[in-house]
């Protein structure tokens, strides 16, 4: 921040350039300012303002104060969404899990391996919409699922996963996990990329098989990708389902899809409940926040740049 | 499709048993072996994997031609898919809105974040770090927490009722990241480079144009491969915050879908259709969208 270090010895005109360069600085990043601060800041102390009042958007705000929030906290319809939250969570490990291992083999480097990567990469690319229409006919009762159950003579197994709560949630759950493997799979394939490639080798020459190496050696080493890889995973299965449960399910049956972001849009947009919408928002900042402070502890003791 | 990868977890030791009482001589031959069948093994899970990730594609594709008769029996082909898209959607309308929305609002994206930072990496000022962070800080903020304000105040200023709405909020939620992007960036290029250009004469700001703008082109690719992405594919601001009759596709979409009586024969062609353009930008430029997405870790 400081700007001692730029100039050492103190001459008019060197004073007067860094009282330029200083000018400059701020105009050019005045314009960032002003956006992030009237669209991005500016609207998080309107929602914790909001959130403690009942307001229907149209007539005059009622003001409540903090008793909003324990109100709110004992609402069993919020229990329900944050237990759908929790339940998504145990969907992060596999999304993590599966892309390991694929990158794990795509790092052996075997034939065509470039052509797999982006071939894995390529539903990063695809909205949320357009998988959600997919996975809708998916997991459909006469979907593509039920025909390949029937197809490897599981006929018997019919399933109707988006019809009853919780298999509706698997099957979103399922869908996100498939959308997340392209994601994960490049971060660890940058991870492995940074490995030193003589301790691998100085483990197959001490003996240790593959499976001893990605245990012993490969994964320890990855830790940092893999923390990131994990934040990265919450954060989307927190703040980024939310078109896909419009596609999918529209939050149900019941509430068997409505997670938090979800009930944001359902309170404010759809049942004209500006206050408790808001409250459901702050909620979600809350969390994201101590998701993020994790990320920001695991990133700083490795980043000489101490910001 | 979770199970797919299953078997990939064993495959690497598998080959290793029959090895195991070969002679001393052929000990060679048999290494090599092992390797070839390793390989084949994790050629054989990249095929299925692949498979399963190109499958809705392929879904998308065969099933955008054929009518729902032809759909719901799943043989035969028509083009009444594509027929229907183009009756129930204004294909062609939403598609422009689209492109319009993208380009003003990845135009302003850049714009704050070239600038932004340039002052941030080399022309700091008292306060500059404190608010660089504040602002890299914002990309923690969820959409859905702020969404009722920014509904709220846009409407209040008459915003929701054309494109302006929509665009400046698609630029301040790809601002902070764009903006740590272009500073990572700028603070790579060095000190002496830019002072050589100001001793020269030119001013700081004319420096940032000359110099350092035309310097940063790979990380501007990479900012707008990644905004175009994100905005094209976006939902929930395009739905809240445009009129209906300048609905993106991938709003007209979801709206379509969600009405309920659309076949699924249009709506496989519209779903393939709106994927097509995000699918050509990354075919191009996949490098940028890596090396974006390996730049939020940070190294």
């Amino acid at each position: 921040m400081s700007l001692s270090a730029a100039q050492p010895v103190r001459r008019p005109g060197r004073s007067r350039l860094a009282r330029r360069r200083r000018l400059a600085g701020l105009l050019l990043s005045v314009p960032a300012i002003l956006l992030v601060a009237a669209l991005l800041w500016a609207p998080i102390v309107q929602a914790i303002r909001y959130s403690m009042t009942t307001w229907n958007g149209y007539s005059a705000p009622v003001w409540i104060g903090p008793s909003a929030y324990t109100s709110a906290l004992s609402d069993p319809i919020l229990h329900r969404v944050l237990e759908n939250n929790a339940l998504l969570l145990l969907a992060v490990p596999v999304a993590i899990g599966i892309p390991l291992i694929i990158a794990v083999l795509l790092h052996e480097h075997v034939r065509g391996w470039r052509f797999f990567r982006s071939v894995y990469f390529l539903p990063t690319a695809i909205s949320w919409v357009v998988i959600g229409m997919v996975a809708l006919q998916f997991f459909a009762a006469n979907g593509m699922l039920n025909q390949f159950l029937a197809d490897v003579g599981l006929g018997s197994v019919h399933t109707d996963m988006l019809a009853s709560e919780y298999t509706a949630l698997a099957a979103l759950a399922i869908t996100f996990i498939w959308s997340m493997i392209g994601t994960n799979t490049i971060i660890f394939l940058t991870g492995m990329a940074t490995l030193d490639p003589t301790l691998i080798e100085a483990a197959r020459v001490d003996g240790l098989n593959r499976w001893q190496i990605f245990w012993r050696v490969t994964l320890p080493l990855l830790t940092r990708f893999i923390q990131f890889a994990f934040v990265i995973t919450v954060i989307s299965a927190f703040s980024a389902l939310f078109s896909l449960i419009f596609v999918m399910t529209g939050g149900g049956p019941g509430l068997g899809t409505t997670t938090l972001e979800f009930f944001v849009y359902q309170a404010g947009f759809a049942q004209g409940q500006f206050g408790t919408g808001a409250l459901y928002g702050i909620i979600l900042f809350v969390i994201m926040i101590v998701v993020g402070i994790g990320q920001l502890r695991l990133i700083r003791p490795e980043d000489g740049e101490g910001w | 499709m979770a199970g797919a990868s299953a078997p990939a977890a064993a495959a690497p030791s598998a080959p290793s048993a029959p090895s195991a009482p070969a002679a001393p001589a052929s000990r060679w031959q048999s290494a090599r072996f092992r390797r070839r069948v390793t390989a084949s093994v994790i050629f054989a899970v990249m095929i299925v994997v692949a498979v399963v990730m190109l499958y809705p594609f392929w879904y998308m594709s065969d099933n955008s031609f054929r009518n729902q008769a032809q759909f719901d029996q799943q043989r035969g082909h028509s083009l009444a898919g594509w027929t229907g898209l183009f009756r129930d959607l204004p294909v062609v309308q939403e598609l422009v809105s689209s492109t319009v929305v993208c380009v003003a609002a990845i135009a302003i994206i850049l714009i704050v974040a070239t600038t932004a930072g340039f002052a941030f990496a080399k022309l700091r000022y008292r306060g500059s770090g404190l608010v660089f962070l504040l602002i890299v800080a914002a990309m923690m903020v969820p959409l859905q927490s702020i969404i009722i304000p920014e509904y709220v105040n846009l409407a209040r200023f008459n915003l929701t009722s054309n494109y302006t709405g929509a665009v400046l909020v698609y630029a301040a939620l790809g601002a902070p990241f764009a903006t740590f992007l272009m500073a990572t960036y700028y603070r790579g290029i060095s000190d002496e480079l830019i002072e050589a250009a100001v001793m020269d004469g030119l001013s700081y700001e004319r420096t940032f144009l000359r110099i350092a703008l035309p310097l940063s082109l790979p990380a501007i690719a990479t900012v707008t491969v990644l905004q175009f992405i994100q905005i094209w594919d976006d939902l929930l601001v395009g739905y809240l915050f445009l009129p209906t009759n300048d609905r993106t596709i991938t709003v007209g979409l979801a709206v379509l879908s969600s009405g309920r009586t659309t076949g699924i024969p249009p709506l496989m062609a519209g779903s393939l259709l709106s994927a097509i353009p995000a699918i050509i930008v990354y075919l191009i430029f996949q490098r940028y969208l890596i090396r974006g997405l390996t730049l939020g870790m940070g190294k």
